[in-house]
């Protein structure tokens, strides 16, 4: 065989997933699939008061009833297991510290008040229904605005007035920049509360050994090691008392990151009992209980002249965190502020970011935790062509980074390059028509219907590097760390330190690993989510999978094949090993223009390595077995358009999605099916979380959207297909060009639905500034308008 | 509630003689008495889909069945949609069209479309759509899962022709 290419010939390749056939079978492996004889079953009784102190809890009714083992209370749990602090050295931000399980007081509706153990969980659930509690209800603060009005009451008698997080930052001169403006533009965003709702509940399984003193957690998670690590320290046990086994997990989306208090429960359970104890939490807790996500109010006010530049923007963030911190508390809403201005040259910006604690239910990351970011901007623009009269894209034309612009520093000091804005605005507004569309739209309007197009871009922030973690102050790192081993056949094992959930991680980083060492990648088997197994790595959030995952495994594999080929040099009789390479498995030479085989192969070189060590090189060691860590750039960037139009019907406020479409610049992607079913998936939860979903507490703080006839998630009638224009700068400075991707869908997504249904509100003077963009909403602002007209007596509208 | 019923439970063919609670959900009794873990439970208020298995070939919620109700019924369920090592036209066509990331709503969809499939040979996008609404996946957004029934109705047409 001979061959003269020279570009990538593992990833890129469309390869069809290998995790596939266990899951169409019913032969996957989820944590209830998990057979574990002797197992209890734990089920937790919860609050049903959104603030109260626990008086008193008598569960010896409880305990008598058949089948229990045991009833527990934050009491007991106490002397088992040590706290969490959350307390990183960051200004503005409180520390905060919680039990295990409350003790005194119970700070939402759901929140966790004891825990039962029987034989099987019916069982548990009959016992947990005889448990009595005493309450005594305590003011509740359900919104921020409850939260940090004086005198409120405070969730957490340790941060004052309910203020969890603070912070601030100015760069150029804004308020000279509003003095000198043509005009200053004010918009407001709001964006409700919603979860993750992935279709596997959480839960969580914990067999003690006792004879060995080591506890194996089975539990669907994405960033096994962090969790170890907590699961051991919380514990009192040594990181190598715990091993974290990880199945196939059925969605995370965020969910299932931070060691939650019912997993801690379950793990100190099972070793006081000495058996093992199992845990499923039902949809309701899922809903109420798991952890919530993106609720934040924004304001922004931009300073601009009269073709539309923006001269000077301002934000502000107030952020609902609900009532406990499994995350600082300052994050989510700094990353936001941190890549406001994205794909737009905006030098003069200034932020105030304010996070409140509530009595609803701690929030966390949800893919794309920034999502509102690009809602927040080009919704901004919007409003800016709104107040002068321009055209929407001839706004964003005005603005946004032409590629001469880079590298670019956005005015937070954000390095961008290898991004491509306006090219992707430019492709999208090509591809949908935008012209035409406005020609439709007018002759729409004409006959009584109501068209409307949204656009919006993305400036994705992908992959952290520990750069980043060290500026934010957050403890932790954004490196990845991989091994690859090649075994004495020549078959090759890799692994790597993050946990999929669906990424299709089994085919796709195997392709990394093919691509740097040099074999075919359906020879190449990756073993995830075992810690025992797995290196130390940060595990999967954000879009890092491809970038720091990928990265590393590649440059693993590469570090592997520079060691076989210097071993197949020595085998083949040359004095080094240019002008060789692997490929497909076979140690190929270079011979003019041509690849040409060798006679040996991988499996040969391994077959020496491991057992004819003598026949080595001198100084080799025997064995092929690499390791390898790799730490990403401070920030790697991708980008995208999305261009989205709507048909809404002003009698019911029903919004029909009627096309979408979207460019995207992911750099270079290790498998295309894989990042095409993520771009759909990530549009989707945008779409779907813009429109219907909605976690809704009403002013008690009971939340009334725990079932999913409640909380509603788009069906395969409310979703268009999505139309995607695949584009592939590459970034010069990660490994193969990756940049990742996986968020940024949804953040367009939000922002691209709520800019087409305002410029289908257009002709009736509302604008939506709230989602989700329901229809009692949308016919709510339709009606305030025909009434305000009509008190007017201007005339009917539309 | 916790008497037991001995029952016998006919699930892909097989006769499996049980003793049930009454108040045992079928999804439950698949699952744990008889090990078909394949069958997923994801609300067990039957909005999600993901349980769905077939009883007497017609698509229901196993979390929403009694297992003592199925006396006299046979149930299908995904362990038994592959023959012989051989993936379904439909389960061959979910992973060509990637038609699922984490699978676990996957059974669900493919015991509803399986039946589907059976008396409507070709249907149209707004058909399988209405049809698949009845299950939620939270990764896809769906549209390869539409792919990959329209492409299973074809390859199954064409094997009938």
């Amino acid at each position: 065989m001979s061959a003269s290419s020279e570009g990538p010939s593992q990833i890129g390749r469309p390869l069809p997933r290998r995790e596939d056939r266990r899951l169409l079978t019913g032969a996957g492996r989820f944590l209830d699939d998990i057979d574990i004889p002797r197992a209890l079953h734990a089920t937790f009784l919860r609050s049903p008061h959104a603030h109260a102190r626990i008086l008193a809890i008598d569960s010896a009714a409880a305990a008598a009833m058949p089948g229990v083992v045991t009833v527990v209370t934050g009491q007991d749990v106490a002397q088992w297991t040590t706290t969490l602090k959350m307390a990183p050295p960051i200004e503005g931000l409180m520390p905060t510290e919680m039990t295990t399980l409350p003790i005194d007081k119970v700070r939402f509706q759901g929140d966790l008040v004891a825990c039962v153990v029987a034989t099987d969980r019916y069982l548990a659930e009959d016992a947990a229904e005889r448990i009595e509690v005493e309450y005594e209800p305590l003011g509740v603060v359900a919104d921020t605005g409850a939260a940090l009005a004086d005198g409120a009451p405070l969730v957490d008698e340790s941060v004052p007035g309910n203020r969890l997080s603070h912070q601030t930052f100015s760069i150029g001169d804004v308020a000279a920049r509003r003095s000198e403006a043509h005009a200053i533009v004010e918009a407001s965003f709001s964006q409700h509360r919603q979860t993750h709702m992935p279709i596997e509940t959480r839960g969580c399984a914990a067999v003690w050994d006792e004879g060995r003193e080591h506890l194996t957690f089975h539990v669907g998670n994405q960033a096994p090691h962090p969790l170890r690590t907590q699961l051991a320290r919380r514990l009192s046990l040594s990181e190598s008392q715990v091993t974290v086994v990880c199945p196939d997990v059925g969605g995370a989306f965020g969910q299932k990151i931070a060691l939650y208090r019912e997993e801690l429960t379950v793990a100190a359970l099972a070793r006081q009992l000495k058996r093992p104890v199992r845990w499923r939490e039902d949809r309701m807790e899922n809903l109420q209980a798991a952890c919530h996500a993106r609720q934040a109010q924004c304001r922004t006010r931009a300073s601009v002249a009269a073709d539309g530049r923006i001269l000077g923007l301002e934000l502000q963030i107030t952020e609902d965190f609900g009532a406990y911190c499994f995350f600082p508390g300052n994050y989510i809403a700094r990353v936001i502020a941190l890549i406001l201005s994205g794909p737009y040259r905006i030098t003069d910006y200034a932020y105030d970011i304010k996070v409140a604690l509530t009595n609803k239910c701690g929030v966390g990351p949800m893919r794309a935790p920034m999502a509102i970011t690009s809602w927040v901007m080009d919704g901004t623009l919007d409003a800016i062509a709104r107040q002068l009269g321009l055209d929407p894209l001839a706004v964003r034309r005005a603005n946004i980074l032409q590629p001469a612009d880079f590298p670019h520093k956005m005015a937070t000091g954000e390095a961008l390059e290898d991004v491509t804005p306006s090219e992707t605005l430019e492709a999208v507004v090509a591809a949908i028509d935008y012209e035409d569309f406005r020609r439709r739209q007018a002759e729409a309007r004409a006959a009584g219907r109501y068209l409307g197009l949204g656009l919006c871009s993305v400036v994705e922030s992908t992959t952290y590097g520990s750069a980043f973690y060290k500026a934010a102050g957050i403890p932790g790192s954004g490196h990845e760390a991989a091994w690859v081993r090649i075994e004495p056949s020549g078959a090759v094992n890799a692994s790597v330190g993050l946990m999929g959930s669906g990424q299709g991680y089994e085919t796709s980083l195997a392709q990394a690993v093919a691509e740097g060492l040099g074999v075919d990648a359906g020879k190449v088997r990756v073993a995830l989510g075992n810690t025992d197994v797995a290196p130390y790595g940060m595990g999967s959030r954000g879009a890092r999978g491809a970038t720091a995952g990928g990265g590393a495994l590649y440059l693993c594999g590469r570090k592997a094949q520079d060691h076989v080929l210097r071993i197949a040099a020595h085998m083949l009789s040359l004095n080094n090993a240019e002008g060789l390479r692997l490929a497909e498995g076979r140690v190929q030479r270079r011979l003019s223009d041509e690849w040409v085989d060798t006679p040996i192969g991988l499996a040969d070189v391994a077959r020496l390595a491991y057992l004819d060590p003598q026949a080595l090189p001198e100084g080799v060691a025997p064995g092929l077995d690499f390791s390898l860590a790799y730490d990403p750039p401070p920030m790697t960037y991708s980008n995208s358009a999305h261009a989205c139009e709507v048909e809404l019907d002003p009698e019911t406020g029903r919004i029909a999605i009627l096309r979408y479409v979207v460019a995207e610049d992911c750099g270079a992607v290790l498998n295309p099916i894989v990042v095409r079913g993520q771009q759909q998936g990530a549009i989707a939860m945008g779409l779907s979380g813009a429109l219907l979903e909605h976690v809704f507490y009403d002013e008690a703080g009971q939340n009334l959207s725990s079932t999913l006839a409640d909380y509603l998630v788009a069906t395969a009638c409310e979703l268009p297909n999505f139309e995607i224009l695949p584009m592939h700068t590459p970034n010069k400075r990660t490994p193969m060009g990756l940049k990742g991707m996986a968020e940024g869908g949804v953040m367009g997504a939000i922002g691209a639905l709520t800019n087409a249904v305002n410029d289908a509100l257009a002709p009736f003077g509302v604008v939506a500034d709230r989602q989700p963009l329901a229809a009692p909403y949308i016919r709510g602002l339709l009606r305030s308008r025909i009434t305000r007209a009509t008190t007017a007596s201007d005339g009917p509208v539309g | 509630m916790n008497e037991r019923t001995a029952i016998v439970l006919s699930v892909n063919g097989v006769d499996h003689e049980l003793t049930v609670p009454p108040r045992r959900l079928l999804s439950d009794a698949l699952r744990d008495d008889l090990g078909l873990t394949g069958t997923h439970v994801g609300c067990e208020h039957g909005v999600c889909g993901a349980c769905t298995v077939l009883i007497d070939d017609r698509p229901a919620r196993s979390c929403l069945t009694f297992a003592i109700q199925m006396e006299g019924h046979a149930v299908t369920t995904i362990e038994a949609v592959a023959r012989d090592g051989v993936l379904s036209p439909l389960q061959q066509a979910m992973h060509e069209e990637h038609g699922l990331q984490c699978g676990f709503c996957t059974p669900g969809i493919i015991m509803t479309f399986e039946a589907y499939l059976r008396d409507n040979p070709d249907p149209g996008e707004e058909d399988i759509r209405d049809v698949l609404s009845g299950n939620l996946c939270r990764c896809t957004g769906y549209q390869n899962i539409v792919a990959a029934v329209k492409k299973a109705a074809a390859a199954m047409r064409e094997s009938r022709a």
